[in-house]
């Protein structure tokens, strides 16, 4: 056997080995479950976008916010669906921020506490205990508190959001924000920007 | 040596397939957060730079071809180091630098010492070649 040979069959070999483990280890797509209380917009929109966030993270804030802009401009046109990928590691406060929106989800005041909480991320990212700024702002937005209170420490809102991040691993996921845009993977702002300029040219 | 020779390799196959075996997009979101190529070229690079770091990190593990595989490792090392760098310089706002995919996380501040040293290692494996050849395809050739 010559060198050369040798190489071509090594390259050739790993290719496939790496292309076989990659085609069996893809993620299936993501399911759109038109009941979702974390969904905004035309359940028959012709763009789809589901985004897996992290309340916590900047980058998801600004994300957040840009849709809802976009939202507005487009009510008949996009349907936006948030599921939960609290990154634990890097952010303190990822999961209770995700516990409080879960819980409002329950109340169907995800929105209304979402349009509180995004915009003073910075603030309250800050402190230590954001608790007491969580319970003011659903106050505010008229939850009901013993509801909250026993919502928070139940089983099954951290199940929800566990679930949920857990599948988004299971699609791939490993930063956020993280969008599905008509089950197309979007990692980041940017990218989010210019996938929605294709389907909406005019901005 | 050769176990050195292995080591740099080995860096570069786990980098590259960290990043080839999950889609490409995050690899591409951590491209992004350089803030150094243009739209176009963030997607290509993307795709293209772990299955360069993938084949050459075989090579050198190999043996095969090790002068210019090893050359092709400190011209990515070099590249990683530059690319870091000027990341550091610009004071952008990483969290990790993105090298390891979703297997390792490591800071921007550490990582450009590591691939500075690795660099380093690299160039002495050049230098001394022949002792960098022990168990390699290459002296497999060579005997022939």
């Amino acid at each position: 056997m010559k060198k050369w040979q040798l190489a071509l069959g090594v390259i050739v070999v790993l290719i496939g080995l790496a292309l076989g483990t990659k085609i069996y280890l893809a993620p299936k797509g993501v399911k759109i479950n038109p009941q979702e209380a974390r969904a905004e917009g035309n359940p028959n929109a012709r763009v789809k976008i589901v985004e897996f966030v992290d309340f916590q993270c900047p980058a998801c804030a600004w994300g957040l916010e840009y849709l809802k802009i976009f939202l507005a401009r487009h009510p008949q046109d996009l349907y936006i669906q948030v599921r939960y990928f609290p990154l634990t590691s890097l952010h303190h406060h990822a999961l209770i921020s995700a516990l409080y929106s879960e819980c409002a989800a329950r109340q169907g005041k995800f929105w209304a506490l979402d349009n509180l909480m995004i915009p003073q991320q910075a603030q309250w990212a800050q402190l230590i205990n954001p608790q007491p700024v969580f319970d003011a702002m659903a106050r505010q937005v008229g939850m009901d508190m013993n509801r909250l209170s026993a919502c928070l420490t139940s089983n099954s809102a951290h199940k929800v959001i566990n679930d949920e991040k857990s599948m988004g691993q299971s699609l791939g996921i490993t930063s956020t924000p993280t969008y599905f845009i008509n089950n197309k993977m979007v990692v980041g702002t940017k990218s989010l920007q210019e996938e929605l300029k294709k389907y909406f040219p005019g901005g | 040596m050769w176990v050195l020779r292995v080591f740099i390799g080995g860096i570069f196959i786990v980098s590259g397939l960290s990043k080839i075996l999950g889609p490409y997009q995050n690899f591409l979101y951590v491209i992004q957060a350089y803030q150094l190529l243009p739209s176009g070229l963030e997607v290509l690079t993307a795709q293209i730079f772990p299955w360069m770091e993938f084949m050459v990190g075989s090579f050198v593990v190999l043996g095969l071809w090790t002068r210019w595989s090893l050359a092709g490792a400190g011209v990515l090392f070099g590249i990683l180091v530059g690319v870091v760098g000027q990341a550091l310089l610009r004071g952008l706002p990483l969290e990790s630098c993105g090298c390891f995919g979703a297997w390792i996380h490591v800071k921007p501040q550490t990582v450009i010492v590591m691939d500075s040293f690795s660099l380093l290692l690299t160039l002495v494996l050049l230098r001394r070649l022949p002792q960098a050849e022990k168990f390699s395809a290459d002296s497999y050739f060579d005997k022939l």
